[in-house]
């Protein structure tokens, strides 16, 4: 374990969570190395179109509390709302969230984040866990069907380097998706392969049982995490 | 680690006993007691019955009532006595100085809350005098070049020497390959059948075979361990080749739910983690036994590329077709080589790889040399059917893969009685047999894959020295 606590995990510690926000894991992958979509995590609805002013539109604008970790299952769907290109649609956006959570006596902020176009790459889940008998893993696929339906994942004893995480990667069958086919760009495997390297060395030197980024999407010019759920051991 | 070294002094008391004593040895015939003594019997240094309520003699040894009455250096204390009694047993074996104990008897974790209790209880006793303790719910082990028979199962006495050490999590398996390993004309280094690991385990065992010179290949049967990772360092960390088979495939993760946790089964842990580790896996206890014949005879392949070379077209396109399937790569020989065999053979039916001579023939241990002098080539396969009229290449293949330095195999069929003794000659001759196409393509298959998977392997050396492609890759990704 690495001597210095990250802050977002410190922060999770210190409320007692286990589970790190949205957030909080896009910071933490942010501060490793990897790519994420520019965000802003806001209390009001003001500040959430100011933000999204900043960030630009189109924008996503998602729930944002340690109570909810299936963000998009939530309150009937209204827990993330995409395609967001006005203030007013940010602001009925973030108002309905938040009115709901007070609603059901839920501590919730929002997240702005900018909207990503996932035409641009193929989504790729990355993955690293604690295994009780093995210890840090590691794990990739691609996401959607491919993961659900055809169990195709390749896995990992972490730590590892670059190089053994490009042979995970190219021992998925759906690696054609990620090489370019009928014309589509070929994703950029190496940036990929350092994202798995990288979640790999964060299970290793941190106290994570868990560290869920999904979907990762995976662009001619690099990777780009889109979602992060960080769950910690015990203690 | 301080618990390693201990086990490997004791564990050399285990293995390189220099007396032995029977706890629980009994009169009574099919009772453990009894058929573990008459194996332990024909063990060449003294083996002492211990039986507090015997007296007499059994197999020409006299009974004593305790190991601590024993006026001998006892490393090893074989325990035939039901579980309950086990600790005092444990603690007697600690005042005499035993330094190892088999423990047949089950009862323990494998059986619920108060087995655990009881293990707990074992292992607590065992560490406090420094005791390697094989077991307990194990059938024991053999080292047959010491007619060290410490198993209660019948017909271990006949059991051959060979180079390949046995490491199975369940006794019966470890038996299974034992006695097929007779069948297949081969032999045993050692057998162990690890039950409970207790306090010996994968990796305890894994390093003493690795340092064991009798040892040229070590296989493993792996049903599931709690310490994955030690097992997979220890392969690592083996000069000796490990091949595993790992049992339990059905155990996968429900994967409807799309999360790290519920993707992430057992097996697939198993299966990356031994690749990851550069140790091959095979599906079956046969290619278990057969990987370790062709990677424990052979000098160790550089590379995955395979030259066949058949005297009958139709085992060779088998040949093919597995090979591939497995892990080999069939590559075109070189020009220089197909003009060779074109030399021997003008008119040959087919002079690439494989080269299919149409039938045997005398000039057939020629074709099987040029092709394993090309450079192109990392190991060769041969497949011939039988002629009594032209034998097998004995002459020509004796040496071949020390010379050449590539491993070299040969699979051939017909009449058992009349082939016997020319098969046992190329045995002989350092040239692993196999009875099947498909088992000789399955064995070059897992060369080809340990080739590359130690090829993969990271530097042992510390770490320090990357190798020229790190140093390339580090170049190209240096603004990062």
């Amino acid at each position: 374990m690495s001597e210095e606590t990250p802050a977002p995990i410190a922060a999770a510690r210190e409320d007692g969570r286990h589970t790190l926000t949205e957030a909080e894991g896009k910071e933490l992958l942010a501060s490793a190395g990897i790519d994420t979509p520019s965000f802003a995590v806001c209390a009001d609805a003001d500040a959430a179109v100011d933000a999204a002013e900043d960030i630009g539109y189109p924008v996503v604008v998602k729930i944002s509390s340690p109570a909810v970790t299936h963000k998009s299952d939530w309150a009937g769907g209204i827990g993330v709302a995409v395609g967001l290109d006005s203030a007013d649609a940010v602001r009925d956006a973030a108002d309905e969230i938040l009115t709901t959570a007070d609603e059901r006596d839920i501590d919730a902020d929002v997240l702005v984040e900018e909207a990503m176009d996932l035409d641009r790459g193929t989504e790729v889940i990355v993955g690293g866990i604690r295994d009780p008998s093995f210890g840090p893993v590691v794990l990739t696929g691609l996401g959607g069907v491919f993961t659900e339906i055809f169990e195709d994942t390749s896995h990992r004893i972490a730590p590892i380097d670059r190089a053994e995480a490009r042979s995970a990667i190219e021992e998925l069958q759906s690696l054609p998706l990620l090489e370019g086919y009928r014309g589509s760009e070929p994703a950029d495997v190496d940036a990929l392969a350092d994202a798995i390297a990288t979640v790999g060395d964060l299970v290793t030197e941190h106290p994570i049982a868990e560290l869920d980024v999904n979907p990762v999407l995976a662009t001619t010019d690099g990777v780009i995490a889109l979602d992060a759920l960080v769950v910690l051991e015990d203690h | 680690m301080v618990l390693s070294i201990c086990a490997s002094v004791t564990l050399t008391q285990m293995f390189e006993p220099s007396a032995v004593a029977v706890v629980g040895a009994s009169k009574v015939e099919g009772k453990i007691g009894y058929e573990a003594m008459a194996n332990a019997a024909l063990f060449d240094g003294p083996v002492y019955p211990v039986n507090p309520s015997a007296s007499g003699e059994l197999f020409g040894s006299e009974f004593v009532s305790s190991v601590t009455d024993i006026d001998d250096d006892v490393d090893l204390a074989l325990c035939c006595v039901p579980g309950p009694a086990v600790p005092d047993v444990l603690e007697e074996c600690g005042e005499a100085g035993v330094g190892a104990v088999v423990l047949y008897s089950s009862g323990f974790a494998e059986a619920g809350d108060e087995g655990e209790e009881l293990q707990e209880t074992i292992v607590e006793i065992a560490d406090e005098h420094g005791i390697s303790l094989l077991g307990p719910n194990t059938s024991g082990f053999l080292v047959p070049a010491r007619n060290l028979r410490c198993s209660f199962a019948s017909g271990v006495e006949e059991i051959p020497a060979g180079n390949t050490a046995i490491l199975a999590q369940s006794g019966g398996v470890a038996h299974t390959l034992a006695y097929q390993s007779r069948r297949q004309g081969r032999g045993i280094s050692a057998m162990v059948g690890l039950g409970n690991r207790a306090n010996v385990g994968f990796a305890e065992t894994i390093e003493y075979f690795d340092a064991d010179e009798t040892t040229d290949a070590i296989v493993l049967h792996v049903e599931g361990t709690d310490d994955g990772r030690g097992l997979l360092e220890a392969c690592r960390a083996s000069d000796t080749p490990v091949i595993a088979y790992k049992v339990g495939q059905s155990d996968v993760g429900d994967f409807a739910e799309s999360h790290t946790g519920a993707l992430t089964g057992d097996h697939e842990l198993y299966t990356a983690g031994f690749a990851q580790y550069g140790t091959p896996t095979v599906d079956a206890t046969d290619d278990l036994m057969d990987a370790a014949a062709a990677l424990g005879d052979c000098p160790t392949p550089d590379g995955p590329n395979v030259g066949v070379v058949t005297a009958q077209a139709g085992p060779g396109i088998i040949i093919t077709d597995r090979i591939q399937r497995a892990g080999g790569r069939l590559p075109k020989l070189s020009e220089s080589t197909q003009e060779r065999v074109d030399e021997i053979l003008p008119g040959v039916t087919y002079a690439d790889n494989p080269v299919d001579t149409g039938r045997p023939m005398p000039e057939f241990g020629e074709i099987v040399t040029a092709v394993a002098e090309d450079d192109r080539i990392d190991i060769v396969l041969v497949y011939e059917l039988f002629e009594e009229a032209l034998g097998l290449p004995v002459e020509d293949l004796d040496g071949l893969a020390e010379r050449v330095g590539k491993p070299v195999l040969f699979a051939t069929e017909g009449i058992e009685e009349t082939l016997a003794e020319e098969r046992e000659a190329l045995e002989a001759a350092g040239v692993p047999t196999f009875a099947t196409p498909e088992r000789a393509a399955d064995a070059a298959g897992t060369l080809a894959r340990y080739a590359q998977l130690q090829a993969d392997q990271p530097a042992t050396d510390g770490g320090t020295a990357p190798t020229a492609s790190d140093a390339a890759e580090q170049e190209v990704s240096a603004d990062e």
